[in-house]
């Protein structure tokens, strides 16, 4: 089970940690963001899924924000994100927590996984960002939103907090959705 | 020229392609030097293979070279139709002092005792193996050149690598294989590709293998770890332990390249009741699994180091490079190998 406030934080450090599957976006994200961060120490963990092994505990830096990155076109990595939510402490969803989907644009995917990651953020109010994970722009985009969540929830931005910023940011599911559940 | 002979020079000349066309006619030698530089090779096709086959007529070649030259062009480029790997099994006391000489009479003279019309050739490769060309006929008729059956074997090693037989002459050559190789019988190895080489190094074991080893490679050859000194990878030992894992199943570097692996179940339904299509428990309930990708061995060794294969590897899976076989009849009611590793391939083909 990953603690949030086991560790005591640095100062003037942010640490990240990017859980996905696949192992095709976190290192291209990871680099880029330390590419445009330079005032602020950032630390990128690169996991394929949680729990974490034991044997990089005592490496591994107090993590500020946990995102989990799934892609739309695989039902494992849906699969895995879900598992992996459970070996997270409850701490981490005050504001700690946050959803990057991919390959939401294609048409052959079953519009089920993007209702499936979206009820699974809505329940647990976390963000949701959507990824355009094939051109360098788009990757770059998805960079610049994390790392200023990245921010928030490591404290770095004043009069500003994680739990605060997922209040207002957190991910609704649209009304009529709900009725259509209920429907059927 | 009789025109059966100018038929199949033209249908060779057609299928190679212009680039190796000039390689090809040096090691045929059956056109000279002078005779070669006449001609031109940017010409269009047709007019070159017509100017081949004037020269070919000028030189009065009759069938027997120009079925050489289908050979020379078969032994460069064995990839034109699916090879079968076939065993030789029950080897006699003198099975091993066989050589070319008396292979190559035993095998002409027990083949046409069976079959009056056939034409068969004989040749040595440069790497030892000695192939031969047979062109079928019967009681009736000619030889048929179009069609020929190719058979490689390596002396003094019990494999024979068998292209284009028709079930009709199966047990003519084989009864010609086993008599010339002085073995007792000759069974099928279950393993075909359209690479010869390929099906060749997997059951002769020619290829790069790992050995399993409990030691990690030297640092020198861990390229997984990421570029920038921030960014640390959590499962690196875990990733490190499958590429190993990958590498000991389906071997290192380039693999050689197999287009398919099938896997039939043959078992009886036990499922509960409620089904009555199965409920006939007596039948027996087959199942066919086939994997296909342009390379199969490379996709699944990327299949386990990726991850998206379980690991430790399936024992069905890895015993396609361990036995040397892609054909795979699965009796044992407990085995649930194929069916584990379906969808994790197919998400990576």
């Amino acid at each position: 089970m990953l603690k949030p406030f086991r560790k005591v934080p640095v100062l003037n450090t942010a640490n990240l940690l990017l859980v996905e599957n696949e192992e095709q976006l976190q290192s291209r994200l990871g680099e880029i963001i330390l590419q445009i961060e330079k005032d602020v120490k950032i630390n990128v963990r690169l996991a394929r899924k949680l729990p974490l092994p034991m044997d990089t505990q005592d490496s591994r830096p107090r993590i500020d924000l946990v995102v989990f990155i799934v892609n739309l076109m695989s039902e494992r990595s849906l699969q895995c994100a879900e598992k992996s939510i459970k070996c997270l402490d409850p701490g981490f969803f005050l504001g700690k927590v946050c959803f990057v989907v991919t390959g939401a644009r294609c048409l052959s995917v079953s519009t089920n996984h993007l209702l499936t990651v979206r009820k699974m953020a809505a329940s647990l109010h976390c963000p949701l960002l959507f990824a355009e994970d094939q051109t360098s722009e788009g990757v770059s985009t998805v960079a610049v939103r994390l790392l200023g969540i990245l921010k928030v929830a490591a404290g770095l931005v004043p009069l500003a907090t994680g739990l605060s910023l997922n209040s207002l940011a957190h991910c609704v599911l649209p009304s009529d959705l709900d009725e259509l559940d209920s429907l059927t | 020229m009789d025109p059966a002979v100018r038929n199949l020079l033209l249908r060779i000349l057609r299928k190679i392609p212009t680039g190796k066309l000039e390689e090809t006619l040096t090691k045929w030698t059956h056109l000279s030097r002078t005779q070669q530089q006449s001609l031109n090779y940017s010409q269009s096709k047709w007019i070159l293979h017509e100017n081949i086959v004037y020269l070919c007529e000028e030189n009065g070649l009759t069938m027997k070279h120009v079925s050489e030259l289908d050979m020379i062009y078969c032994m460069e480029n064995p990839t034109s139709a699916t090879w079968r790997a076939c065993q030789l099994t029950d080897a006699e006391d003198d099975a091993s002092s066989v050589e070319l000489i008396s292979f190559k009479e035993q095998f002409k003279a027990h083949l046409s005792e069976l079959i009056r019309n056939v034409s068969i050739k004989i040749k040595k490769h440069d790497d030892e193996s000695i192939w031969i060309r047979i062109a079928w006929g019967d009681h009736f008729s000619k030889p048929n050149h179009l069609k020929p059956t190719y058979v490689v074997h390596y002396l003094q090693t019990p494999y024979v690598f068998i292209c284009n037989l028709s079930s009709k002459n199966k047990l003519l050559l084989h009864q010609a294989l086993v008599l010339a190789t002085k073995h007792g019988s000759i069974k099928d190895a279950n393993l075909s590709g359209r690479s010869f080489h390929a099906v060749r190094d997997l059951l002769m074991g020619h290829y790069n293998k790992t050995f399993p080893t409990s030691h990690s490679r030297p640092l020198k050859e861990r390229n997984l770890s990421p570029t920038h000194p921030n960014i640390v990878k959590e499962h690196i030992e875990q990733a490190e332990k499958r590429q190993q894992l990958a590498r000991e199943a389906f071997g290192e570097g380039t693999v050689p390249k197999l287009e398919r692996a099938t896997y039939t179940l043959e078992t009886r339904f036990r499922g509960g009741s409620g089904i009555d299509t199965f409920i006939d428990s007596e039948r027996p309930f087959k199942t066919v699994v086939t994997f296909e990708s342009k390379s199969l061995l490379a996709s699944l060794r990327h299949c386990v180091s990726s991850g998206m294969a379980e690991s430790p590897v399936s024992p069905l899976l890895s015993s396609i490079t361990q036995k040397g076989r892609n054909y795979f009849v699965i009796t044992d009611k407990t085995n649930k190998g194929p069916d584990m590793t379906t969808q994790s391939f197919r998400s990576n083909v």
